[in-house]
């Protein structure tokens, strides 16, 4: 747990510091903002005081005309710091976005053995977008805080010394009260907040699963356990916000007390200089003054209350960091292959004495696994699940490396063979293919997005696809996937045998390709599958009674040692 | 005459699709009225005398200034601290109340979820449009606490300026008013209406990528076999970028109406100032003018997050029509029963016909089956063919349009829903496995389960073994949906949840899928054995010939046909 912490400090350290650069002008216009803040009020005391004790008319025209010009200055700032802080957050979340993006695509496959589809997207879109606020908001206060008052502080102390001082004290105070009563520690605290994401996730989980539960007829009983965790979701957070407002109450505090002491002061002052009876034109500098420094408080104090306002965001941060490492390093890049792999012959796929383990705990899933599949041959691995077949698979696509022992490819190492020249070299299709939102054609082209529309018509013709592209809505430019035209299994499998066809490897692997399938759909399938491995090394896991027409040789599996191997009956 | 007529009646209608969800979210609140509205007054009273404070502050700082008093802070101190308390008790208790509210509004959800929508999700919908349905209710926080209430104070405040002001000078009054009027209800109206359309663009902008990166995290087998990474890393940050494109068109309209809100707050203080000079506006005197000018400051403040709150309104709205859209019926949906479950389990379906929709064929074309009680069947058919809306009907999902179902000799539309449904057990492809225990996941179908019961089940359903070697054995925690179990894993752990339940009922929708040749055997023998005098529904695209069946059906052209 204390590794969870430091690792999450680091990351937000290192957030901050890319983030900072990038807060920069936000921070600027901040300051910028801060002064013109420091001229207005100057100008508004001017005027205050000619209304006030009177003195030269002329003495009224230049803070009212710096007074509109003022504000329209400040109101630009305003506009183009919140525009700045905006694009800020924006270019931070397309970082870490991308940076997410490329951690799962780099992860691949095996990351979804581990996590589940909707928990990685919700990190690369949701998560990400939670983070704004950090970057927009919490960065920007965090500088500003310290250093817009003091400017408004210097600035102040030019005039008045003794009330910037006060100015000062009071404002000090803030920080040191909060740290001492623990309050800045405690909205930050990650526990709260990773209590508050888990109940969250509870009800989502809940609702996603609402038609088991309605099913079961444990709706009542469910609907009680929501409300009873719906309610301990206010209380947590609750108890976040009951600091975060004491926080802010402190500032309040602070602010009044300066104020007074402020007020005070000028009071007394001004006091002694009516009784000393000074001139109408040198009280008004005086009253002038003393409005300036009266009226400058909540203008010191303003910063402060940002920074308060921030902290959630900051909590996202840590939240953030915690979700973010599911995801695999940047470091973690293996050494890829140099060699370019000859195919012109076609493909022959050994394995020798090939070990894997996916968990120490359950022992070996692949151990001495040694076969040999000559170029233009089929294999056909058998075995219950969890025989390790799959495993096989994974290997070949390369997702995963052989711990013991060795894959050949042509004789070549596969280790040594350049990652481009592999995939070049293999088709895959599994037992439901992921279809795109996006067209049929779109679809198929995904295998080879420069083919021409010849050879997009051979590859749906020969995967027998055509018949029912031909009763689509809009055929091959129907819209298919999220949201589109929903396919039927044995449909979809067939865009992905088109998609084979397309591509046209040497290497065809087969992960149970009609598991899903009803018996007539399964033996159209395996008709198309029959036509697709015509001439191409194919290596074929199935556990169904349709691959005994397969042919080619029969290795079976249990519990990752080869049982039988032999000639499959053809 | 008419036509007018007519427009005010589409305004109206337009209102309504504005004002409607909103409506009906205040009135799941309604139980909360007594604290919203606690809330809203502490508020408002914080308001009035953060008001009188400056008010007075003002007042007390020209006339110190003119050596007309000793200053004495008594009264600013009191009211000062008061302010502060006042703010704090006031947060505390909008938000609870908000959080109150929105956690009726999170068991309404999820009630009327169960009741109405439920039906077609298992079969239908999908996750992650309910994902974001789970993000709209916590939207709806910014309705009380960023809308209703600040507006609630801008309409206290108005009149309280205005009379505050009229004492002076009645035209300063307008002046001062008419620009806070602006500012607090024509600048955020403005900001609303313009936020609707920018709002709406963001929200679409952001479905895209989630789609994209659905499709990304969901295609990596595709990814990768394809070496297709450059380019769906590409379209994914198109998309992104698309997002970031209709965030800035947002940010800068937020931007714009936050300058426009603060410029007129300086065009009140600047009309003041020229009232006490005496410039353009009738002469004031000096010491109303300070307190005028610092009510003024004051008064434009409270409302400053308003039009920012009116921009954000539009999405706000339309989290509430989405969430609201959850009570509606969908169209299949059967109506609720209020008879107690009838004793027998005899099955009748007499005539039944349904189709999910008017365009396609009909699913089942007057169908009739009867299954008696401690009947074992089998009912086969290639996908699409209707097994799966059969169970549907029988779990009154759906309601057929034709026909009618009888349990026991009782119209099963007459029963109550979870009367009906506890008398039938249910494992689907779509079953879910929840974030929780692996206890509490079995609980679920007997919550009176013993420990030794809940072995049981998991014996026969063949996964014992895989839980006994977990650490933490049946407290362990499943990630989300089941993922440290492997499918096949996953599958035999649902399974064992519907054997537990005492359902006389059991429907199976293809309970094989993810099994082993060997394991299937298995499982089917003991299927033969732990259902013994239970009503079995197989729903399968095949057999294996281990089943014990009494009859074996297939479903062909929407009729049942023997198949043995």
């Amino acid at each position: 747990m204390n590794d969870d912490k430091t690792v999450m400090k680091a990351w937000t350290k290192a957030q901050s510091r890319l983030g900072r650069r990038q807060a920069m002008p936000v921070v600027l216009l901040g300051l910028a903002t801060a002064a013109t803040a420091v001229g207005q009020v100057w100008c508004v005391a001017n005027v205050l005081a000619y209304v006030l004790v009177g003195g030269g008319q002329s003495a009224v025209t230049w803070p009212l005309a710096g007074l509109v010009v003022l504000a329209l200055i400040r109101a630009v700032l305003q506009m183009g710091s919140d525009m700045l802080a905006a694009r800020a957050g924006m270019k931070a979340r397309a970082r870490l976005r991308g940076g997410v993006l490329d951690a799962i695509l780099r992860g691949g496959p095996g990351l979804l053995r581990r996590h589940h589809t909707g928990e990685l997207a919700a990190l690369a879109v949701d998560r990400i977008e939670a983070l704004d606020g950090f970057f927009a908001r919490w960065l920007p206060a965090s500088v500003l805080w310290v250093a817009a008052p003091l400017v408004i502080g210097v600035l102040a102390a030019l005039v008045q010394p003794g009330s910037a001082l006060i100015m000062a004290i009071c404002g000090i105070a803030v920080p040191f009260g909060q740290a001492l009563f623990g309050i800045g520690a405690a909205v930050a605290s990650r526990n709260q907040f990773l209590a508050m994401t888990r109940l969250q996730a509870r009800f989502l989980d809940r609702v996603r699963g609402i038609a088991t539960i309605v099913l079961s007829g444990r709706t009542d009983d469910e609907t009680r356990r929501l409300a009873a965790a719906a309610e301990e979701l206010r209380l947590r957070t609750m108890k976040v916000l009951r600091v975060a407002f004491l926080s802010s109450a402190s500032i309040d505090c602070a602010m009044v007390v300066a104020l007074v002491l402020v007020a005070l002061r000028n009071g007394a002052q001004l006091m002694a200089l009516h009784d000393q009876g000074v001139p109408a034109t040198l009280m008004a500098a005086h009253v002038a003054r003393g409005l300036f420094v009266v009226l400058l408080v909540p203008e010191f104090f303003a910063p402060f209350r940002s920074l308060a306002l921030a902290y959630q965001d900051r909590a996202h941060a840590s939240g953030a960091a915690a979700a973010m490492r599911i995801l695999p390093d940047a470091a973690t890049v293996r050494t890829a292959g140099q060699t370019v792999c000859e195919t012109g012959q076609g493909v022959s796929v050994a394995f020798e004495h090939v070990g894997f383990t996916w968990d120490p705990a359950r022992g070996a899933t692949l151990d001495d696994v040694t076969f040999t599949v000559p170029a233009g041959q089929t294999l056909v691995l058998c075995g219950p699940s969890g025989s390790g077949k799959s495993t096989v698979i994974e290997m070949l696509l390369g997702f995963i490396q052989p711990e013991i022992g060795r894959i050949t490819f042509n004789g070549v190492d596969m280790a040594t063979i350049l990652p481009e020249a592999l995939v070049a070299m293999t088709s895959w299709i599994g037992q439901k293919p992921v279809l795109f939102a996006g067209t049929l054609r779109e679809n198929i082209l995904f295998a080879r997005p420069d083919a021409t529309d010849a050879q997009l018509q051979a590859a749906i013709r020969a995967a027998a696809a055509d018949t029912f592209i031909a009763t689509l809505p809009h055929g091959l430019d129907t819209l298919i996937g999220e949201g589109g035209f929903g396919l039927s299994g044995g449909q979809a499998q067939r865009v992905a045998i088109a998609r084979a066809f397309l591509k046209d490897a040497p290497l065809l692997l087969l992960d149970e390709p009609t598991s899903h399938l009803d018996p007539q759909t399964e033996a159209d399938v395996f008709d198309s599958l029959r036509a697709l491995a015509a001439h191409r090394t194919v290596i074929l896991a199935s556990h169904s009674a349709a691959v005994d027409g397969f042919g080619g040789q029969r290795v079976d599996l249990d519990h990752g040692r080869i049982v039988t191997s032999g000639e499959n009956a053809s | 005459m008419k036509s007018s007529e007519n427009r005010e009646f589409a305004r109206q209608a337009r209102r309504e699709g504005v004002m409607g969800p909103v409506l009906q979210i205040l009135h799941i609140w309604q139980r909360r009225a007594p604290l919203l509205t606690a809330g809203a007054l502490l508020s408002l009273l914080a308001v009035l005398i953060g008001l009188v404070l400056m008010r007075e502050a003002g007042m007390r700082v020209a006339a110190m200034t003119m050596g007309m008093i000793v200053v004495t802070t008594g009264a600013l101190r009191i009211f000062g601290s008061a302010r502060v308390i006042l703010r704090y008790t006031e947060r505390l208790v909008t938000h609870d109340a908000m959080f109150r509210a929105l956690a009726d509004v999170r068991v309404w959800f999820f009630r009327n979820l169960a009741r109405g929508a439920a039906a077609g999700l298992g079969f239908r919908r999908a996750g992650d449009l309910l994902s974001r349905l789970v993000s709209d209710v916590e939207t709806l926080d910014g309705l009380y606490l960023r809308i209703i209430i600040p507006l609630l104070g801008a309409c206290l405040v108005l009149p309280f300026l205005f009379i505050a002001i009229n004492m002076v000078n009645t035209v300063l009054a307008v002046v001062v008013a008419g620009l806070f009027a602006c500012s607090a209800f024509g600048l955020p109206l403005v900001a609303a209406m313009l936020g609707r359309r920018e709002g709406g663009l963001v929200n679409h902008a952001s479905a895209q990528l989630r789609i994209g990166v659905l499709d990304m995290v969901g295609g990596l087998r595709e990814i990768a076999t394809f070496g297709a990474e450059g380019r769906m890393l590409a379209h994914v940050r198109d998309r992104d970028d698309a997002l970031y494109r209709a965030q800035m068109k947002q940010a800068r309209m937020l931007a714009m109406s936050g300058a426009a809100s603060y410029l007129c707050g300086q065009a009140a203080v600047l009309v003041v100032l020229a009232a006490a000079l005496g410039i353009g506006l009738p002469h004031i005197a000096p010491l109303p003018a300070a307190a005028v000018l610092f009510l003024t400051v004051a008064a434009f403040e409270s409302v400053g997050g308003l039009t920012r709150a009116g921009a954000l309104a539009g999405s706000i709205t339309q989290a509430a029509a989405r969430v609201v859209a959850v009570s509606d019926m969908p169209e299949h949906a059967p109506p609720e029963g209020t008879e107690p479950a009838p004793a027998g389990t005899d099955i009748c379906f007499d005539h039944v016909s349904f189709r999910w929709d008017a365009n396609r064929a009909p699913v089942l074309d007057d169908l009739s089956l009867s299954i008696p009680a401690g009947q074992r069947i089998a009912v086969l058919g290639p996908s699409g063919a209707g097994k799966s809306t059969l169970a549907a009907l029988l779990l009154k999902a759906v309601a057929p349009q034709g026909g009618c179902i009888t349990l026991g000799g009782r119209d099963i539309a007459t029963i109550r829903d979870e009367d009906l449904r506890r008398r039938i057990a249910w494992l689907s492809q779509a079953t879910h496995l929840f974030a929780d225990t692996i206890r509490a996941n079995l609980l679920l179908g007997r919550p009176d389960a013993t420990e030794a019961d809940l072995w049981t089940a998991l014996e026969q359903a063949r996964v014992a073994d895989v839980v006994r070697e977990l650490p933490e054995g049946l407290d362990s925690w499943l990630g989300e949906g089941g993922a440290s179990l492997s499918g096949g894993q996953g599958r035999r752990l649902a399974l064992a949840r519907v054997l537990l339940s005492r359902a006389p009922i059991l429907i199976l929708d293809e309970p094989a899928t993810g099994l082993d040749a060997r394991t299937e055997q298995e499982f089917l023998q003991t299927l033969n054995d732990v259902t013994q005098g239970r009503t079995v529904i197989l729903i399968a695209h095949r057999l294996t010939g281990i089943e014990k069946l009494d009859m074996v059906w297939r479903i062909s052209g929407g009729k049942m046909v023997s198949a043995r």
